[in-house]
């Protein structure tokens, strides 16, 4: 066995989280195919996850882009 | 998110393929079959019944003034010899409407015994905007050929042919229509050239034709096997008339397959045969098991099953002239295009002359 090394760089340290999510993302999905009773369930489901999903991360994006230039204009209009 | 991503790759390593395969539907159709034959058939099933359901007509309404036109006349054709003609379909409502149940030869010089005729009528006083399309064919003049589409019945299937009318059979060709529920969503059988393909289920309604050309519809009890004298036989549900009388269990919903449920008014269609052994088809918009079945066994129908339903799949296409010339659906609505089974497609079912 060997270990992986414990002082790495971010850039590093974010690939590894990367190809542990995605190990994990395979496995369950892998699970999903053989439970579902067709690969058209896990296709359709899957398709609606992701749609949720886009909007989800698409109004989080948008809400936090809203509050960055309201924090923006707020310190803009301070006193001098 | 990396899970769903994963589990759609794994998905579109089969949905894309079967795109890509031969079809002639949309692919919103060919999306949605897709899906219902890969394990999405309950969830199809509901999102279609919350359609109908949404979209369900309401009854009454202004009445109409005239019916579509359907078959071409017969006036300088008339015949002195004693040939059987079935009487015409009374109408339910009334005043009836000029041509309402008159059968009408399909094509123009059919002759005086001409093989298919048409007629239309309003098949229910509650919805008077409702129009039945029945066509009567007579077994005696002509010989059903069943025709397999390019994916229905599925494989393994021998004499498969491309999946359309052959052009050896068009020149004889009299009219064309759907050939009933795919095998995996009726659970029921099927023998083609005298082979059993799927199954054969006792107690199914079957459109089966001997190999003597005689053509019927049965409630089958003849085993899972092929008899030696059919050539022919295709299942779906159980018969919704027998020996003239309406199944009792029309308003039952899950008797009637794992599609859209009974109730559900949607385009249908089904077969029947007369007292006299003729083949009766009958196709309308917004339909129940049991409305459909009435309309059946009021243009004479003594048994008779239910072939498809959904306007994608309901089509009985007339061709005016020999050669598979001037095709033309029964109802102006059908969805289809007339040269629907000119060119692949799913199964089919094509009596000619």
């Amino acid at each position: 066995m060997v270990g992986l090394p414990r002082d790495i760089s971010p850039g590093a340290r974010s690939r590894r989280g990367f190809f542990a999510d995605l190990l994990i993302a395979i496995a369950l999905a892998a699970v999903a195919i053989l439970l579902a009773a067709g690969i058209g369930v896990v296709g359709f489901l899957a398709l609606l996850v992701l749609l949720v999903l886009s909007v989800w991360i698409g109004l989080e994006a948008a809400v936090v882009s809203l509050m960055r230039r309201r924090r923006r204009r707020s310190v803009g209009l301070g006193p001098r | 998110m990396l899970a769903a991503l994963a589990c759609l790759v794994a998905a579109a390593t089969s949905y894309v393929p079967a795109m890509r395969a031969k079809h002639n539907v949309a692919l919103g159709v060919s999306s949605v079959e897709w899906l219902r034959h890969n394990g999405g058939n309950p969830i199809v099933s509901e999102i279609e019944n919350w359609y109908y359901e949404l979209n369900a007509p309401e009854k009454g309404g202004p009445a109409l003034t005239t019916l579509p036109k359907v078959g071409v006349n017969s006036e300088g054709e008339g015949s002195k010899a004693k040939v059987y003609r079935p009487p015409n379909v009374a109408p339910l409502i009334h005043p009836a409407l000029a041509g309402e149940g008159v059968w009408k030869k399909a094509a123009a010089k059919a002759g005086p015994q001409p093989p298919v005729l048409l007629t239309t009528f309003r098949s229910d006083p509650e919805y008077p905007q409702f129009v039945a399309g029945v066509a009567w064919i007579d077994s005696s003049r002509t010989h059903l050929a069943y025709v397999p589409g390019l994916a229905e019945p599925p494989e393994p299937l021998e004499n498969r042919g491309s999946g359309e009318v052959p052009l050896a059979m068009r020149k004889r060709l009299v009219a064309t229509f759907n050939g009933g529920f795919p095998l995996e969503t009726s659970n029921a059988g099927l023998i083609y050239r005298g082979k059993v393909v799927e199954t054969m289920v006792n107690g199914i309604a079957t459109i089966v034709e001997y190999r003597s050309g005689r053509v019927d519809v049965v409630r089958w009890h003849q085993g899972p096997r092929a008899p030696a004298d059919v050539w022919f036989a295709k299942q779906n549900l159980p018969p919704i008339i027998y020996e003239g009388k309406l199944n009792p269990d029309l308003s039952d919903g899950p008797e009637w397959g794992e599609t859209v449920n009974n109730a559900i008014r949607v385009w249908r269609s089904g077969l029947g045969v007369d007292a006299h052994g003729n083949l009766i088809y009958a196709a309308a918009n917004y339909q129940t098991v049991e409305s459909l079945a009435k309309i059946l066994q009021r243009a004479g129908a003594v048994r008779a099953l239910e072939l498809d339903i959904n306007e994608d799949w309901t089509s009985f296409i007339t061709y005016r002239h020999p050669g598979a010339l001037e095709p033309s659906n029964l109802l102006p609505e059908m969805l289809r295009p007339p040269e629907r089974y000119l060119t692949p497609t799913n199964g089919i079912s094509s009596p000619s002359t």
